[in-house]
């Protein structure tokens, strides 16, 4: 566990100060209805970095950093400009457009000079992992000066619709996107931009409730998506961005329970889980009665959950078979591997081998390669076939249990046939 | 006057003789840096070579240009890494209207027939080093001893094509051959005091580097392809490395760096910077000063 802490607390701490500022920024963005502003903003700040890298100035350089800015308060003059074109034609599909224009620009960029392309996923693909007290030497600083700069000017940036107030607004969350996006990765700075901002919006009136709830709720998912990612092996972005997720879908659950009739969005959602599963097992039954050959999720998942489940539909002989065979898979499994392992100890001890001795191994390697993937393929014939033997009893069985499971009422039904 | 009459003709045959030469050029499309420096190595002046993907860009991850197409056209030989390594190329083959190229073609060569490969895992993927490849690992001409196949290979498949020059092919090659062994020789000695030295790699690309010049790469920070590695992966690297007393972080120019510098921050490690191809590094020109600036630059680091 403190080899974890020792991993995961610099990553918490910006984490906290991401979620701090986008949680803010998030609401504003949620008023104004431009949620892709930020994958925009980002592009251009990636295209601008690219364009300072084709001119030969070095990655991480000021005048790199310098482009960036430029390039962004640009974007922001037009965006700005957005709103006041968006007649017939929504804002969201100009800022679609800038995006994907900058994101094509940059390929382009990128055709004439080949290592930029690593440039440009290095502002774009930033790993939360790996930031550390440089990139929070710079970030704390940055954005505490802009959340001061918004609450000093807050009556004017969030009513009003002037052009100026509007390119004030674009240009600060240009610069938060810019260094976030460098540090998180884009889909990482969305969901701490929309789903903290989200969740608070739903339950708070005020917006200082809102941001509060929105910081709870982005600060422990966050300290929850790390968490997970260390203990499940996960890679942390990835990780944490499934973990806004969950905790959004378990925010729009408990509105209902918190805030409308209780007792009846209890019994709906009971009510909406028995008909999903029930619906689960019926499309269970009808797969396994008309394709039994074909994969068979459910089934699938369960007998890898509960192993034993299989005992309950193969033949004693059959699942001898099937023992066998994944005994075996396993075995040539191991020997294959204690083969590679045997030919990287001799690259450094001992003489080396010749490339014959290299080229049987390979040839070994193959042949459990293959003797692997046959006993895989024993293991699905001998449970397809088993599966077509009792297409019909598990069809009926799984039917029955999903019948049981349906929030469905006996005794009219009952009633309805008696008529 | 007829002097000056015959000395126009004269040259006017010249330029004439001289264009056809070049023309006569046999055109060899190649994959990567890597074989196009070899098959340079072998064809000499008889060939005009060009390869596909740009120096130091991930090859495996590369997108055909319709340029790309429009060089197979009127390509004799096409060589290949084969392995995986460059499967692109099948829909690209595919696209084109030039069959002496294609798989089977006269032209067709790919240029790891006959090298003794590692790491091959049959046809089901083994568990995680870095590579979904079940052929085994791509990276053989990271091996300056596998060059003697290749450019076999590559002699072979010349020599379909241009019988009559199959002379000077062996030629070149002989020559090439003498000079990498020469250079062998002083690699192996630069490298020998770091015998068995413990690395670590982002990527898999050098068990071949590592069995020829023995060195022991102990781990990859990337398991999976395109997957960022997990919390869990990175301290099970960074305790290994200090458990193994490895010292160097290898990373080609291609690769992300705030990744690697974290670990070697992490692991009290040095960052060496080799290049996985020609090119790849402003000094690796061609195939031999390939490995002069690795050799060079994991000295340095070793040091």
């Amino acid at each position: 566990m403190s080899e974890a802490l020792a991993f995961l607390w610099l990553p918490f701490l910006v984490a906290v100060c991401l979620v701090g500022i986008h949680a803010y920024f998030g609401i504003q963005v949620l008023a104004r209805k431009v949620i892709f502003v930020d994958l925009a903003l980002a592009q251009i700040a990636a295209l601008g970095a690219t364009a300072a890298f084709m001119l030969g100035h070095p990655a991480q350089s000021f005048a790199t950093y310098g482009y960036s800015l430029a390039f962004t308060f640009t974007a922001a003059i037009l965006l700005a400009f957005t709103r006041a074109w968006a007649g017939r034609v929504p804002q969201e599909a100009l800022i679609g457009v800038i995006y994907v224009v900058a994101a094509a620009a940059a390929i382009l960029m990128i055709d004439r000079a080949p290592q930029g392309a690593e440039h440009l996923k290095q502002i774009l693909t930033g790993n939360i992992l790996t930031s550390g007290l440089q990139d929070l030497s710079v970030i704390v600083p940055l954005y505490a000066a802009i959340g001061l700069l918004h609450w000093s000017l807050r009556s004017r940036l969030t009513g009003t619709t002037s052009l100026v107030w509007d390119f004030v607004f674009y240009a600060t969350f240009g610069a938060v996107v810019t260094s976030s996006v460098a540090i998180a990765g884009v889909l990482l700075v969305f969901s701490f931009l929309i789903i903290p901002a989200a969740i608070g919006v739903t339950f708070g009136a005020t917006l200082g409730t809102q941001l509060a709830i929105g910081w709870i709720a982005g600060t422990l998912t966050s300290a929850f998506g790390l968490l997970a990612s260390f203990l499940l092996d996960l890679p942390t972005g990835a990780a944490m961005v499934c973990a806004f997720g969950a905790s959004l879908a378990i925010a729009g659950l408990l509105y209902p329970l918190l805030r409308g009739d209780r007792r009846y969005a209890l019994r709906t959602t009971v009510a909406a889980a028995r008909w999903g599963v029930a619906a689960l097992l019926a499309a269970s039954a009808v797969q396994l009665a008309a394709a039994p050959r074909a994969d068979q999720p459910l089934l699938d998942v369960a007998e890898t959950m509960i192993p034993s489940l299989r005992s309950l539909y193969l033949s004693r002989s059959e699942a001898t078979t099937f023992a066998d065979a994944s005994a075996y898979a396993a075995r040539y499994n191991a020997e294959a591997e204690q083969l590679n392992a045997q030919e990287k100890g001799r690259r450094t001890e001992g003489d080396t081998l010749d490339d014959f001795s290299i080229a049987r191994i390979s040839s070994f390697l193959k042949s459990y390669g293959e003797m692997q993937k046959g006993e895989q393929f024993v293991m699905q014939e001998v449970r397809a076939r088993a599966r077509e033997r009792i297409r019909w009893v598990g069809a009926f069985g799984l039917m029955m249990l999903a019948l049981l499971g349906a929030p469905f009422s006996w005794r009219s039904a009952a009633g309805w046939l008696s008529r | 006057m007829r002097c000056a009459h015959l000395a126009a003709a004269l040259a006017a045959w010249c330029v004439l003789v001289s264009a056809t030469l070049a023309q006569d050029r046999i055109e060899v499309v190649t994959t990567t840096t890597d074989l196009r420096s070899l098959t340079k190595a072998v064809g000499g002046e008889r060939v005009a070579v060009v390869s596909l993907v740009p120096a130091g860009m991930d090859a495996e991850e590369y997108q055909p240009k319709p340029q790309d197409a429009l060089r197979l056209k009127t390509a004799r030989t096409f060589v290949r890494v084969g392995l995986d390594y460059d499967l692109w190329a099948d829909r690209l083959l595919l696209t084109t209207s030039n069959p002496a190229i294609r798989r089977g073609g006269p032209g067709y060569v790919d240029a790891s027939y006959g090298i003794a490969t590692l790491e091959v895992r049959g046809m089901s993927v083994g568990p995680g080093d870095g590579h979904a490849h079940g052929n085994g690992n791509p990276h053989y001409w990271l091996d300056p001893h596998n060059a003697e196949v290749i450019t076999a290979t590559i002699l072979a498949g010349l020599a379909r094509i241009d019988p009559e020059s199959a002379g000077t092919y062996e030629a070149n090659r002989k020559a090439f051959l003498a000079r990498l062994n020469e250079k062998r020789a002083e690699w192996e000695t630069k490298l020998a005091p770091f015998r068995a030295i413990p690395l670590v790699a982002y990527h898999n690309s050098w068990p071949y580097f590592a069995r020829r010049f023995r060195l022991d790469l102990v781990g990859f920070i990337e398991v999976k392809p395109g997957v960022p590695p997990s919390p869990g992966h990175l301290a099970g690297i960074v305790r290994l490395m200090k458990e193994r007393g490895a010292k160097i972080v290898v990373r080609e120019p291609h690769e992300p760096q705030r990744d690697v510098a974290f670990v070697a921050e992490k692991a009290g490690a040095k960052v060496a910077t080799l290049a996985g191809s020609v090119g790849a590094l402003p000094r690796a020109t061609d195939y031999i000063a390939l490995f002069d600036a690795n050799i060079d630059a994991l000295t340095a680091a070793a040091r």
